[in-house]
Protein backbone atom coordinates (compact mmCIF):
# COMPACT_ATOMS: atom_id res chain seq x y z
CA UNK A 1 0.00 0.00 0.00
CA UNK A 2 1.26 3.17 -0.86
CA UNK A 3 -0.19 5.33 1.79
CA UNK A 4 1.37 3.09 4.11
CA UNK A 5 4.49 5.20 3.38
CA UNK A 6 3.22 8.18 4.96
CA UNK A 7 2.65 5.94 8.07
CA UNK A 8 4.49 7.62 11.13
CA UNK A 9 4.00 5.35 13.39
CA UNK A 10 6.65 4.36 15.98
CA UNK A 11 8.42 7.55 15.30
CA UNK A 12 9.14 10.78 17.81
CA UNK A 13 9.45 14.53 16.36
CA UNK A 14 10.17 17.24 18.11
CA UNK A 15 8.16 20.30 16.50
CA UNK A 16 9.39 23.59 18.29
CA UNK A 17 6.91 26.28 18.30
CA UNK A 18 4.27 23.89 18.52
CA UNK A 19 1.45 25.65 21.12
CA UNK A 20 0.12 27.41 17.91
CA UNK A 21 -0.89 27.56 14.53
CA UNK A 22 1.51 26.04 12.22
CA UNK A 23 3.33 24.37 14.88
CA UNK A 24 0.16 22.99 16.06
CA UNK A 25 -1.36 22.09 12.67
CA UNK A 26 2.01 19.79 11.85
CA UNK A 27 1.77 18.05 15.60
CA UNK A 28 -2.20 17.30 14.97
CA UNK A 29 -1.27 15.74 11.24
CA UNK A 30 1.81 13.63 12.10
CA UNK A 31 0.16 12.49 15.11
CA UNK A 32 -3.00 11.61 12.92
CA UNK A 33 -0.48 9.64 10.79
CA UNK A 34 1.04 7.99 13.81
CA UNK A 35 3.47 10.14 15.12
CA UNK A 36 4.55 10.93 18.70
CA UNK A 37 5.49 14.22 19.57
CA UNK A 38 7.81 16.64 21.67
CA UNK A 39 6.55 20.18 21.82
CA UNK A 40 8.75 22.75 22.62
CA UNK A 41 7.85 26.54 23.43
CA UNK A 42 7.69 29.42 25.60
CA UNK A 43 4.85 29.33 27.07
CA UNK A 44 3.56 26.29 28.94
CA UNK A 45 -0.32 26.90 28.57
CA UNK A 46 -0.51 26.36 24.50
CA UNK A 47 1.77 23.80 24.81
CA UNK A 48 -0.92 21.72 27.14
CA UNK A 49 -3.74 22.79 25.10
CA UNK A 50 -1.49 21.06 22.51
CA UNK A 51 -0.60 18.01 24.53
CA UNK A 52 -4.59 17.47 25.02
CA UNK A 53 -5.48 17.43 21.27
CA UNK A 54 -2.54 15.06 20.28
CA UNK A 55 -3.11 13.11 23.39
CA UNK A 56 -7.24 12.64 22.33
CA UNK A 57 -5.83 11.54 18.87
CA UNK A 58 -3.90 8.84 21.01
CA UNK A 59 -0.60 9.71 20.89
CA UNK A 60 2.21 10.71 23.40
CA UNK A 61 2.98 14.38 23.82
CA UNK A 62 5.42 15.56 25.72
CA UNK A 63 5.60 19.16 27.10
CA UNK A 64 9.13 21.35 27.30
CA UNK A 65 9.07 25.01 27.95
CA UNK A 66 12.28 26.34 26.14
CA UNK A 67 12.96 29.60 24.41
CA UNK A 68 15.11 28.01 21.75
CA UNK A 69 17.03 31.44 20.89
CA UNK A 70 18.82 30.30 24.02
CA UNK A 71 21.15 27.77 23.20
CA UNK A 72 21.70 26.02 26.28
CA UNK A 73 18.21 25.87 26.79
CA UNK A 74 17.99 23.92 23.43
CA UNK A 75 20.72 21.87 24.70
CA UNK A 76 18.72 20.73 27.76
CA UNK A 77 15.35 20.57 25.83
CA UNK A 78 16.86 17.96 22.83
CA UNK A 79 18.80 15.76 26.21
CA UNK A 80 15.46 15.70 27.77
CA UNK A 81 13.45 14.98 24.63
CA UNK A 82 15.55 11.90 23.81
CA UNK A 83 15.58 10.60 27.70
CA UNK A 84 11.92 10.74 27.93
CA UNK A 85 11.45 8.91 23.99
CA UNK A 86 14.47 7.05 24.11
CA UNK A 87 14.59 8.02 20.20
CA UNK A 88 13.81 11.00 18.24
CA UNK A 89 13.54 10.68 14.41
CA UNK A 90 12.30 14.28 13.39
CA UNK A 91 12.89 17.34 14.30
CA UNK A 92 11.07 20.46 13.12
CA UNK A 93 12.18 23.71 13.26
CA UNK A 94 9.42 25.79 13.25
CA UNK A 95 9.72 28.59 15.71
CA UNK A 96 9.89 31.96 14.72
CA UNK A 97 8.42 35.33 14.05
CA UNK A 98 8.51 38.99 12.58
CA UNK A 99 8.51 40.80 16.10
CA UNK A 100 12.26 42.02 16.17
CA UNK A 101 11.89 45.56 14.84
CA UNK A 102 9.08 45.86 13.33
CA UNK A 103 8.13 48.99 12.15
CA UNK A 104 11.56 50.77 12.37
CA UNK A 105 13.65 52.17 9.11
CA UNK A 106 17.43 50.63 8.61
CA UNK A 107 18.86 53.21 10.62
CA UNK A 108 16.45 53.23 13.81
CA UNK A 109 17.05 49.60 14.19
CA UNK A 110 19.60 48.51 17.15
CA UNK A 111 21.72 46.22 17.51
CA UNK A 112 19.70 44.45 19.71
CA UNK A 113 16.57 44.11 17.19
CA UNK A 114 19.32 42.87 14.27
CA UNK A 115 20.43 40.03 16.78
CA UNK A 116 16.29 39.24 18.18
CA UNK A 117 15.33 38.81 15.05
CA UNK A 118 18.51 36.44 13.41
CA UNK A 119 18.60 34.45 16.51
CA UNK A 120 14.47 33.90 16.22
CA UNK A 121 14.63 32.45 12.74
CA UNK A 122 17.82 31.43 12.31
CA UNK A 123 19.77 30.79 15.21
CA UNK A 124 17.06 28.85 16.66
CA UNK A 125 16.78 26.41 14.11
CA UNK A 126 20.86 26.29 14.07
CA UNK A 127 21.03 25.25 17.81
CA UNK A 128 17.96 22.77 17.66
CA UNK A 129 19.61 20.87 14.71
CA UNK A 130 23.62 20.84 16.28
CA UNK A 131 22.01 19.27 19.55
CA UNK A 132 20.17 16.27 17.54
CA UNK A 133 23.09 15.50 15.21
CA UNK A 134 24.62 13.01 17.36
CA UNK A 135 22.09 11.36 18.47
CA UNK A 136 20.91 10.98 14.29
CA UNK A 137 24.59 9.92 13.73
CA UNK A 138 24.41 7.38 16.46
CA UNK A 139 21.14 6.16 15.48
CA UNK A 140 21.73 6.27 11.41
CA UNK A 141 19.26 8.74 10.91
CA UNK A 142 16.75 11.25 10.95
CA UNK A 143 15.09 14.02 9.18
CA UNK A 144 15.34 17.85 9.88
CA UNK A 145 12.20 20.37 8.83
CA UNK A 146 13.22 23.80 8.84
CA UNK A 147 9.89 26.07 8.35
CA UNK A 148 11.24 29.57 6.17
CA UNK A 149 8.75 32.02 4.37
CA UNK A 150 8.38 33.81 1.03
CA UNK A 151 10.23 36.22 2.67
CA UNK A 152 13.42 34.34 2.38
CA UNK A 153 13.06 34.15 -1.83
CA UNK A 154 11.76 37.59 -2.29
CA UNK A 155 12.88 41.51 -0.94
CA UNK A 156 10.58 43.18 1.29
CA UNK A 157 10.94 47.15 1.80
CA UNK A 158 12.01 47.47 5.22
CA UNK A 159 11.67 43.91 5.70
CA UNK A 160 15.27 43.25 7.31
CA UNK A 161 16.06 40.32 10.03
CA UNK A 162 12.79 38.55 9.03
CA UNK A 163 13.96 38.19 5.27
CA UNK A 164 17.87 37.54 6.24
CA UNK A 165 16.93 34.77 8.22
CA UNK A 166 14.80 33.50 6.74
CA UNK A 167 16.69 33.17 3.54
CA UNK A 168 19.66 32.03 6.20
CA UNK A 169 17.28 29.07 6.55
CA UNK A 170 16.69 28.28 3.45
CA UNK A 171 20.84 27.56 3.10
CA UNK A 172 20.76 25.70 6.33
CA UNK A 173 18.40 23.32 4.91
CA UNK A 174 21.00 23.17 1.81
CA UNK A 175 24.09 22.74 3.97
CA UNK A 176 22.38 20.41 6.65
CA UNK A 177 20.93 18.15 3.36
CA UNK A 178 24.60 18.07 1.92
CA UNK A 179 26.56 17.33 5.31
CA UNK A 180 24.69 14.43 6.03
CA UNK A 181 22.85 12.75 3.08
CA UNK A 182 25.67 9.91 3.11
CA UNK A 183 24.45 9.50 7.12
CA UNK A 184 20.65 9.18 6.56
CA UNK A 185 19.61 12.24 7.19
CA UNK A 186 17.15 14.64 5.19
CA UNK A 187 16.83 17.93 5.54
CA UNK A 188 14.05 19.78 3.73
CA UNK A 189 12.42 23.10 4.09
CA UNK A 190 8.85 24.28 4.33
CA UNK A 191 7.81 27.86 3.07
CA UNK A 192 4.14 28.41 3.67
CA UNK A 193 2.33 31.32 1.98
CA UNK A 194 -0.39 33.43 3.78
CA UNK A 195 -2.06 31.55 6.18
CA UNK A 196 -3.44 34.46 8.95
CA UNK A 197 -5.16 32.33 11.15
CA UNK A 198 -5.43 34.46 13.81
CA UNK A 199 -7.06 37.01 11.31
CA UNK A 200 -10.50 37.91 11.65
CA UNK A 201 -12.48 36.20 8.26
CA UNK A 202 -12.66 39.49 6.38
CA UNK A 203 -9.34 40.44 6.66
CA UNK A 204 -8.72 36.81 5.53
CA UNK A 205 -10.97 37.33 2.57
CA UNK A 206 -9.51 40.54 1.97
CA UNK A 207 -5.87 38.90 2.13
CA UNK A 208 -7.25 36.37 -0.41
CA UNK A 209 -7.97 38.03 -3.08
CA UNK A 210 -4.12 39.62 -3.40
CA UNK A 211 -3.29 35.80 -3.58
CA UNK A 212 -3.24 34.41 -6.91
CA UNK A 213 -4.98 31.32 -6.18
CA UNK A 214 -7.75 33.69 -4.52
CA UNK A 215 -7.75 32.77 -0.95
CA UNK A 216 -5.50 32.35 1.64
CA UNK A 217 -4.10 28.86 3.12
CA UNK A 218 -5.46 26.96 6.36
CA UNK A 219 -2.76 25.49 9.11
CA UNK A 220 -3.89 21.81 7.69
CA UNK A 221 -2.16 23.10 4.65
CA UNK A 222 1.51 22.44 6.67
CA UNK A 223 0.50 20.03 8.28
CA UNK A 224 -0.11 17.56 5.48
CA UNK A 225 3.38 18.93 4.44
CA UNK A 226 4.99 17.99 7.63
CA UNK A 227 3.44 14.32 6.96
CA UNK A 228 5.03 13.94 3.67
CA UNK A 229 8.14 15.23 4.57
CA UNK A 230 8.73 13.38 7.48
CA UNK A 231 7.88 10.41 6.48
CA UNK A 232 9.45 7.43 4.25
CA UNK A 233 7.32 8.64 1.23
CA UNK A 234 10.38 11.71 0.66
CA UNK A 235 13.32 9.25 1.25
CA UNK A 236 14.59 10.73 -1.88
CA UNK A 237 14.08 14.80 -1.11
CA UNK A 238 16.80 16.53 0.20
CA UNK A 239 18.22 19.92 0.72
CA UNK A 240 14.80 20.68 -0.99
CA UNK A 241 12.26 23.94 -0.12
CA UNK A 242 8.87 23.47 -1.00
CA UNK A 243 6.32 26.52 -1.25
CA UNK A 244 2.88 25.68 0.15
CA UNK A 245 1.80 29.77 -0.93
CA UNK A 246 -1.19 29.26 -3.16
CA UNK A 247 1.39 30.11 -6.31
CA UNK A 248 2.35 33.70 -4.30
CA UNK A 249 6.33 33.04 -5.21
CA UNK A 250 5.62 31.64 -8.48
CA UNK A 251 3.23 35.06 -9.38
CA UNK A 252 3.80 37.56 -6.82
CA UNK A 253 0.84 39.33 -5.38
CA UNK A 254 -1.40 40.71 -7.90
CA UNK A 255 0.19 43.14 -9.92
CA UNK A 256 -2.41 45.77 -10.75
CA UNK A 257 -3.94 45.15 -13.97
CA UNK A 258 -3.25 41.32 -14.16
CA UNK A 259 -6.02 39.48 -13.37
CA UNK A 260 -5.72 35.45 -13.76
CA UNK A 261 -8.50 34.06 -16.09
CA UNK A 262 -10.30 31.05 -15.29
CA UNK A 263 -12.15 29.26 -17.84
CA UNK A 264 -11.16 27.70 -21.04
CA UNK B 1 -2.31 3.42 15.21
CA UNK B 2 -3.64 0.08 15.73
CA UNK B 3 -5.59 -0.28 12.29
CA UNK B 4 -2.49 1.13 10.28
CA UNK B 5 -5.00 3.11 8.15
CA UNK B 6 -3.34 6.41 7.34
CA UNK B 7 -5.86 9.56 7.14
CA UNK B 8 -4.52 11.51 4.24
CA UNK B 9 -4.17 11.10 0.80
CA UNK B 10 -6.92 8.91 -0.29
CA UNK B 11 -7.57 9.16 -3.84
CA UNK B 12 -10.47 7.08 -3.58
CA UNK B 13 -13.48 8.05 -6.24
CA UNK B 14 -11.16 10.11 -8.82
CA UNK B 15 -10.00 9.02 -12.21
CA UNK B 16 -6.33 10.15 -13.29
CA UNK B 17 -4.62 10.10 -16.42
CA UNK B 18 -0.87 9.39 -17.11
CA UNK B 19 0.26 10.58 -20.49
CA UNK B 20 3.40 8.79 -22.24
CA UNK B 21 3.08 5.90 -19.86
CA UNK B 22 5.53 3.57 -20.86
CA UNK B 23 8.46 2.14 -19.11
CA UNK B 24 9.31 2.12 -15.84
CA UNK B 25 8.36 5.49 -14.67
CA UNK B 26 4.73 5.58 -16.02
CA UNK B 27 4.30 2.00 -14.85
CA UNK B 28 5.60 3.81 -10.40
CA UNK B 29 3.46 6.38 -11.37
CA UNK B 30 -0.07 4.76 -12.49
CA UNK B 31 0.64 1.59 -10.13
CA UNK B 32 1.21 4.73 -7.09
CA UNK B 33 -2.38 6.52 -8.20
CA UNK B 34 -4.28 3.02 -8.26
CA UNK B 35 -2.49 2.06 -5.08
CA UNK B 36 -4.03 5.24 -3.40
CA UNK B 37 -7.66 4.83 -4.69
CA UNK B 38 -7.77 6.15 -8.32
CA UNK B 39 -8.84 4.60 -11.80
CA UNK B 40 -6.27 4.99 -13.97
CA UNK B 41 -6.43 5.49 -17.56
CA UNK B 42 -3.26 5.84 -19.81
CA UNK B 43 -1.90 7.03 -22.97
CA UNK B 44 1.09 6.21 -24.87
CA UNK B 45 3.68 8.20 -25.79
CA UNK B 46 3.94 7.88 -29.93
CA UNK B 47 0.94 6.57 -31.45
CA UNK B 48 3.17 3.27 -31.22
CA UNK B 49 1.70 -0.05 -31.29
CA UNK B 50 5.11 -1.36 -28.93
CA UNK B 51 3.83 1.25 -26.61
CA UNK B 52 0.10 -0.02 -26.59
CA UNK B 53 1.01 -3.16 -25.56
CA UNK B 54 3.15 -1.98 -22.54
CA UNK B 55 0.69 0.72 -21.80
CA UNK B 56 -2.12 -2.28 -21.53
CA UNK B 57 -0.02 -3.73 -19.26
CA UNK B 58 0.32 -1.25 -16.81
CA UNK B 59 -3.12 -1.07 -16.94
CA UNK B 60 -3.54 -4.56 -15.98
CA UNK B 61 -2.00 -3.99 -12.95
CA UNK B 62 -4.00 -1.27 -12.12
CA UNK B 63 -6.97 -3.75 -12.43
CA UNK B 64 -5.64 -5.93 -10.45
CA UNK B 65 -6.24 -3.78 -7.87
CA UNK B 66 -9.44 -3.20 -8.10
CA UNK B 67 -9.58 -0.28 -10.48
CA UNK B 68 -11.14 0.91 -13.57
CA UNK B 69 -9.11 2.64 -16.33
CA UNK B 70 -8.43 2.47 -19.87
CA UNK B 71 -5.08 2.35 -22.33
CA UNK B 72 -5.38 5.25 -25.44
CA UNK B 73 -2.60 4.60 -28.28
CA UNK B 74 -2.54 8.28 -29.24
CA UNK B 75 -0.85 10.94 -30.61
CA UNK B 76 0.16 13.47 -27.52
CA UNK B 77 0.91 16.58 -30.21
CA UNK B 78 -2.40 16.02 -32.02
CA UNK B 79 -4.78 18.43 -30.20
CA UNK B 80 -8.05 16.93 -31.23
CA UNK B 81 -6.79 13.19 -31.05
CA UNK B 82 -6.29 13.84 -27.70
CA UNK B 83 -9.57 15.93 -27.09
CA UNK B 84 -11.26 13.26 -28.78
CA UNK B 85 -9.35 9.95 -26.77
CA UNK B 86 -10.41 12.39 -23.38
CA UNK B 87 -13.90 12.75 -24.21
CA UNK B 88 -14.05 8.91 -24.47
CA UNK B 89 -12.71 8.35 -21.74
CA UNK B 90 -14.50 10.51 -19.43
CA UNK B 91 -17.52 9.30 -20.90
CA UNK B 92 -16.46 5.46 -20.00
CA UNK B 93 -14.48 5.84 -16.74
CA UNK B 94 -15.63 9.25 -15.37
CA UNK B 95 -14.51 12.77 -14.96
CA UNK B 96 -10.70 13.26 -14.96
CA UNK B 97 -9.54 15.37 -12.04
CA UNK B 98 -5.67 14.19 -12.18
CA UNK B 99 -3.68 14.99 -15.29
CA UNK B 100 -0.04 13.73 -15.07
CA UNK B 101 1.85 14.32 -17.67
CA UNK B 102 4.54 11.66 -17.39
CA UNK B 103 6.12 12.28 -21.25
CA UNK B 104 9.57 12.12 -20.37
CA UNK B 105 12.15 11.44 -22.73
CA UNK B 106 15.78 12.78 -23.58
CA UNK B 107 17.45 12.84 -26.50
CA UNK B 108 21.05 13.24 -25.16
CA UNK B 109 23.40 14.53 -28.02
CA UNK B 110 25.64 17.32 -28.54
CA UNK B 111 24.30 19.96 -30.93
CA UNK B 112 26.45 20.44 -33.21
CA UNK B 113 25.20 16.76 -34.09
CA UNK B 114 21.83 18.21 -33.59
CA UNK B 115 19.33 18.41 -36.66
CA UNK B 116 16.70 21.10 -36.74
CA UNK B 117 14.22 18.23 -36.91
CA UNK B 118 15.50 16.52 -33.75
CA UNK B 119 15.38 19.81 -31.95
CA UNK B 120 11.84 20.28 -32.90
CA UNK B 121 10.86 16.47 -31.92
CA UNK B 122 12.72 17.07 -28.50
CA UNK B 123 9.94 20.04 -27.71
CA UNK B 124 7.02 18.72 -29.36
CA UNK B 125 7.27 15.12 -26.99
CA UNK B 126 8.12 17.08 -24.16
CA UNK B 127 6.62 20.39 -23.95
CA UNK B 128 4.20 20.35 -26.99
CA UNK B 129 2.60 17.25 -25.43
CA UNK B 130 2.00 18.98 -21.99
CA UNK B 131 0.36 22.20 -23.75
CA UNK B 132 -1.86 19.69 -25.43
CA UNK B 133 -2.82 16.91 -22.71
CA UNK B 134 -3.40 19.87 -20.12
CA UNK B 135 -5.59 22.43 -22.25
CA UNK B 136 -7.61 19.80 -22.94
CA UNK B 137 -8.07 18.22 -19.57
CA UNK B 138 -7.99 21.45 -18.23
CA UNK B 139 -10.68 22.72 -19.87
CA UNK B 140 -12.71 19.98 -18.64
CA UNK B 141 -11.64 20.52 -15.29
CA UNK B 142 -12.09 24.19 -14.59
CA UNK B 143 -15.96 23.65 -15.93
CA UNK B 144 -15.92 21.57 -12.79
CA UNK B 145 -14.09 23.76 -10.62
CA UNK B 146 -11.34 21.37 -9.97
CA UNK B 147 -8.70 19.50 -10.62
CA UNK B 148 -4.56 18.66 -10.66
CA UNK B 149 -2.12 18.56 -13.19
CA UNK B 150 1.33 17.27 -12.39
CA UNK B 151 3.98 17.53 -15.17
CA UNK B 152 7.50 15.99 -14.37
CA UNK B 153 10.26 18.15 -15.34
CA UNK B 154 14.15 17.07 -15.40
CA UNK B 155 16.73 18.47 -12.68
CA UNK B 156 18.27 19.68 -16.22
CA UNK B 157 15.60 22.59 -16.40
CA UNK B 158 17.79 24.40 -13.70
CA UNK B 159 21.04 22.57 -14.05
CA UNK B 160 23.20 21.88 -17.09
CA UNK B 161 25.40 19.25 -18.38
CA UNK B 162 26.95 18.94 -21.81
CA UNK B 163 25.07 17.29 -24.71
CA UNK B 164 21.89 17.75 -22.43
CA UNK B 165 20.72 20.91 -24.42
CA UNK B 166 17.67 19.85 -26.25
CA UNK B 167 16.40 18.05 -22.99
CA UNK B 168 17.51 20.83 -21.06
CA UNK B 169 15.55 23.49 -23.17
CA UNK B 170 12.21 21.51 -23.27
CA UNK B 171 12.11 21.07 -19.14
CA UNK B 172 12.41 24.40 -18.89
CA UNK B 173 9.56 25.00 -21.48
CA UNK B 174 7.29 22.58 -19.32
CA UNK B 175 8.59 24.38 -15.93
CA UNK B 176 7.76 27.56 -17.18
CA UNK B 177 4.51 26.62 -18.62
CA UNK B 178 3.62 24.81 -15.35
CA UNK B 179 4.35 28.16 -13.31
CA UNK B 180 2.22 30.43 -15.03
CA UNK B 181 -0.70 28.08 -15.91
CA UNK B 182 -0.54 27.11 -12.35
CA UNK B 183 -1.80 31.01 -11.71
CA UNK B 184 -4.23 31.01 -14.80
CA UNK B 185 -6.19 27.85 -13.19
CA UNK B 186 -5.62 28.47 -9.42
CA UNK B 187 -8.65 30.60 -9.05
CA UNK B 188 -10.31 27.86 -11.05
CA UNK B 189 -9.83 25.14 -8.16
CA UNK B 190 -7.17 23.86 -10.37
CA UNK B 191 -3.71 23.56 -9.33
CA UNK B 192 -0.72 22.80 -11.49
CA UNK B 193 2.56 21.75 -10.48
CA UNK B 194 5.65 19.48 -11.15
CA UNK B 195 7.99 16.75 -9.92
CA UNK B 196 11.38 17.69 -10.34
CA UNK B 197 13.55 14.29 -11.59
CA UNK B 198 17.00 13.89 -10.74
CA UNK B 199 19.01 10.95 -12.17
CA UNK B 200 16.72 7.63 -12.48
CA UNK B 201 17.54 4.19 -13.27
CA UNK B 202 14.86 3.02 -15.69
CA UNK B 203 14.57 6.10 -17.10
CA UNK B 204 15.96 7.77 -20.35
CA UNK B 205 18.80 10.18 -19.60
CA UNK B 206 22.57 10.95 -19.37
CA UNK B 207 22.70 8.37 -16.27
CA UNK B 208 22.14 5.33 -19.27
CA UNK B 209 25.43 5.44 -20.12
CA UNK B 210 27.50 3.17 -17.95
CA UNK B 211 30.22 5.82 -17.02
CA UNK B 212 28.55 8.97 -16.02
CA UNK B 213 26.26 6.17 -14.06
CA UNK B 214 29.46 5.37 -11.83
CA UNK B 215 30.37 8.79 -11.40
CA UNK B 216 26.87 10.14 -10.64
CA UNK B 217 26.68 7.15 -7.81
CA UNK B 218 29.41 9.42 -6.28
CA UNK B 219 28.62 12.62 -7.09
CA UNK B 220 24.61 12.33 -5.87
CA UNK B 221 24.56 13.46 -2.42
CA UNK B 222 22.29 10.54 -1.15
CA UNK B 223 24.96 8.23 -3.02
CA UNK B 224 22.41 6.34 -5.39
CA UNK B 225 20.73 7.29 -8.46
CA UNK B 226 16.98 7.64 -7.82
CA UNK B 227 14.34 4.93 -8.70
CA UNK B 228 10.74 5.72 -10.13
CA UNK B 229 9.24 4.20 -6.77
CA UNK B 230 10.82 7.61 -5.25
CA UNK B 231 8.27 9.77 -7.26
CA UNK B 232 5.25 7.55 -5.72
CA UNK B 233 4.74 9.46 -3.06
CA UNK B 234 5.36 12.78 -3.69
CA UNK B 235 3.02 12.89 -6.36
CA UNK B 236 0.35 10.86 -4.25
CA UNK B 237 0.79 14.06 -1.99
CA UNK B 238 0.47 16.15 -5.14
CA UNK B 239 -2.65 15.15 -6.56
CA UNK B 240 -4.32 15.30 -2.93
CA UNK B 241 -6.85 17.27 -1.86
CA UNK B 242 -4.82 17.87 0.78
CA UNK B 243 -2.47 19.81 -1.21
CA UNK B 244 -4.70 22.52 -2.48
CA UNK B 245 -2.69 24.95 -1.59
CA UNK B 246 0.22 24.16 -3.17
CA UNK B 247 0.49 25.54 -6.71
CA UNK B 248 2.73 26.73 -9.44
CA UNK B 249 5.20 24.93 -7.44
CA UNK B 250 8.00 22.52 -8.13
CA UNK B 251 8.96 19.58 -5.88
CA UNK B 252 12.58 18.05 -6.61
CA UNK B 253 12.93 14.65 -6.13
CA UNK B 254 16.63 13.96 -6.66
CA UNK B 255 18.61 13.33 -3.74
CA UNK B 256 19.51 16.35 -3.30
CA UNK B 257 21.68 16.60 -6.64
CA UNK B 258 19.89 20.01 -6.96
CA UNK B 259 21.46 21.59 -4.31
CA UNK B 260 25.07 20.10 -4.99
CA UNK B 261 27.90 22.48 -5.54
Amino acid sequence: MIREQFDLSGTTAIITGAGSGLGRSMALSMAAAGADIVGAARRLEPLEESKAMVEELGQRFTVITCDVIDSEAVNAMVAEAISEHGRIDILINNAGGGAAGRGKTLPELTDGDWHLGIDTNLSSAFYCSRALIPHYLENGGGRIINVTSGWGFRGGRGNFMYSISKGGVIQLTKALAMTYARDNIRATCIAPGAIPYQAPPEMQEQMGERQPIGRVGVVEDIGTMAVLLSSAASDYVSGETVLVDGGAIAGGLIPAGIEPVVGG
Amino acid sequence: MADNVQPFFDLSGKHALVTGATGALGRALAGALADAGADVSVTTLNNDAGEETEANSILNECWSLGRKGEAKRVDLTDDAAVDAAISELEESIGPISILVNATHRANIKPVLDTSLAEWEREIERNATSVFVTSQAAGRRMLERGTGRIVNLVSVLHDRGAPNCALFGASQGAVLGFTKSLGLEWGRGGVTVNALGIGFYDDVEGLQGDEEVHAVLERYIPVRRLGTPGDLQGPLVYLVSDEAAFVDSELIVVDGAIQIHA
